[in-house]
């Protein structure tokens, strides 16, 4: 994200995007998906962008502050734990647990929704082979 | 190997919200959640803190339960009253509690009632009103007694003496007139039941009993239903059947034990060997 002040998601265009359901082509992926509509391709609207954003850019503005005070160096080498701590041997379909992470992030100290609901909003995977392909080629 | 994102997941799922928003177009009415609807109130005296609330969840016209728990716990001496969506006002709530809980372990300082408000506050405006909580907290820490009142939107409001929900007017009419600065504990008392009450008496969606809670420095007293002036009259009339209004015409008792056979295990003689 770029660097800014802001502590609340903007508000975004509404748009309707493929992104989901593209295979590897770039299009979307009837074999897998069904046929292409409306349903797949909206996103959940002002409210689903605000939460799922809320954290990145509260974030992304202490980042910016901190780069204020202290100097670009600063920020890049929170980034840089946090990217050489991410880094995941986990299979995709297994529940993931990254405790390092949460301590660099803050979390080790409070208690979420989504830790104690375990993540029950989405189920095992469809397939393990297209989810291991999404991880490995990243 | 790959990243995952630094960032915990929002936590809802909001593939099925093209359907919903379809058949709320069409007619069908989203279901409705249990309300509190409610009277409840905070006032400060000499010593520190009262809270008080009516017992009343409604759900649309009827009443869910008619002696539920609106005070709920934060930390000892921290209570929060919450009125409108009932499970947003339990579980806003208790999730606060638990992360001041971990807080106080990581400061190792007794919790402050603005810590508990600046979370409360930052929770319900990440969610912009979709959580039903207006909130009355109250509570004595190391600077003294506060008390703070939480909209559902996210915005607060600090002041001697507080009412939410929809019997706040009746409640805050009673305040308006009573209310003076380091009144007695009793005095208090007596003007915070009257203030709920007043709630309970001419507001539709408050009604029951009347909850207090005393906060003060040394300890916290909770008075569950400490006035009832709603409790159901005896009948004068006794509704029972006598024995024998029935007659019956035939019996038949069927034994469960069919066929009994008795062997005696080892009360023959075949006795612990302790030599």
């Amino acid at each position: 994200m770029e660097p800014s002040y802001r502590i609340v998601p903007p508000s975004q265009i509404k748009t309707a995007s493929i992104s989901d359901t593209a295979g590897s082509l770039g299009l979307h992926d009837t074999l897998h998906y069904g046929i292409r509509s409306l349903a797949t391709e909206m996103r959940g609207g002002q409210f689903e962008n605000r939460i799922a954003k809320w954290e990145e850019t509260q974030d992304n503005a202490r980042l910016h502050m901190l780069a204020n005070l202290y100097g670009p160096s600063a920020p890049m080498r929170l980034l840089m734990e946090r990217q050489i701590v991410s880094a995941s041997p986990h299979m995709p379909g297994m529940p993931q647990s990254n405790i390092h992470l949460d301590i660099l992030m803050g979390r080790d100290e409070t208690l979420d929704p989504t830790d104690f609901f375990l993540g029950l909003e989405s189920g095992p995977p469809l397939s393990i082979h297209n989810e291991m392909e999404k991880k490995l080629r990243l | 190997m790959s990243q995952q994102s630094a960032f915990s997941s929002s936590g809802f799922d909001f593939s099925n919200s093209v359907r919903n928003n379809f058949l709320q177009e069409k007619g069908m009415p989203l279901p409705k959640a249990t309300s509190t609807g409610t009277t409840i109130v905070g006032c400060l005296f000499k010593d520190g803190i009262i809270l008080g609330a009516d017992t009343r969840a409604t759900e649309g016209e009827i009443i869910a339960d008619k002696n539920c728990e609106k005070i709920h716990y934060i930390t000892e001496s921290i209570r929060c009253c919450g009125a409108g969506t009932a499970a947003d006002t339990e579980f806003t709530t208790a999730s606060i509690s638990s992360n001041m809980e971990l807080h106080a372990l990581s400061t190792g300082r007794k919790p402050r009632v603005v810590t508990v408000m600046t979370m409360l506050k930052q929770y319900l405006f990440q969610y912009q009103g979709h959580v039903g909580a207006a909130l009355v907290l109250g509570g004595v820490d190391s600077t003294g007694p506060h008390l703070f009142t939480i909209h559902p939107h996210g915005s607060t409001d600090k002041l001697p003496y507080v009412t939410m929900g929809s019997g706040s007017l009746a409640a805050m009419a009673v305040f308006e007139s009573s209310w003076k600065p380091n009144m007695e504990r009793n005095e208090a008392l007596a003007l915070v039941s009257a203030a709920v009450s007043a709630g309970i008496f001419n507001d539709l969606g408050s009604g029951s009993n009347v909850d207090a809670c005393i906060i003060t420095a040394t300890q916290t007293e909770m008075l569950r239903n400490f006035v009832k002036p709603n409790e159901r009259v005896e009948k004068e009339r006794h509704y029972t059947f006598r024995r024998g209004t029935t007659a019956w015409k035939s019996e038949n008792i069927r034994d469960l034990i069919v066929n009994e056979d008795i062997t005696l295990v080892g009360a023959t003689g075949d006795a612990m060997d302790t030599s």
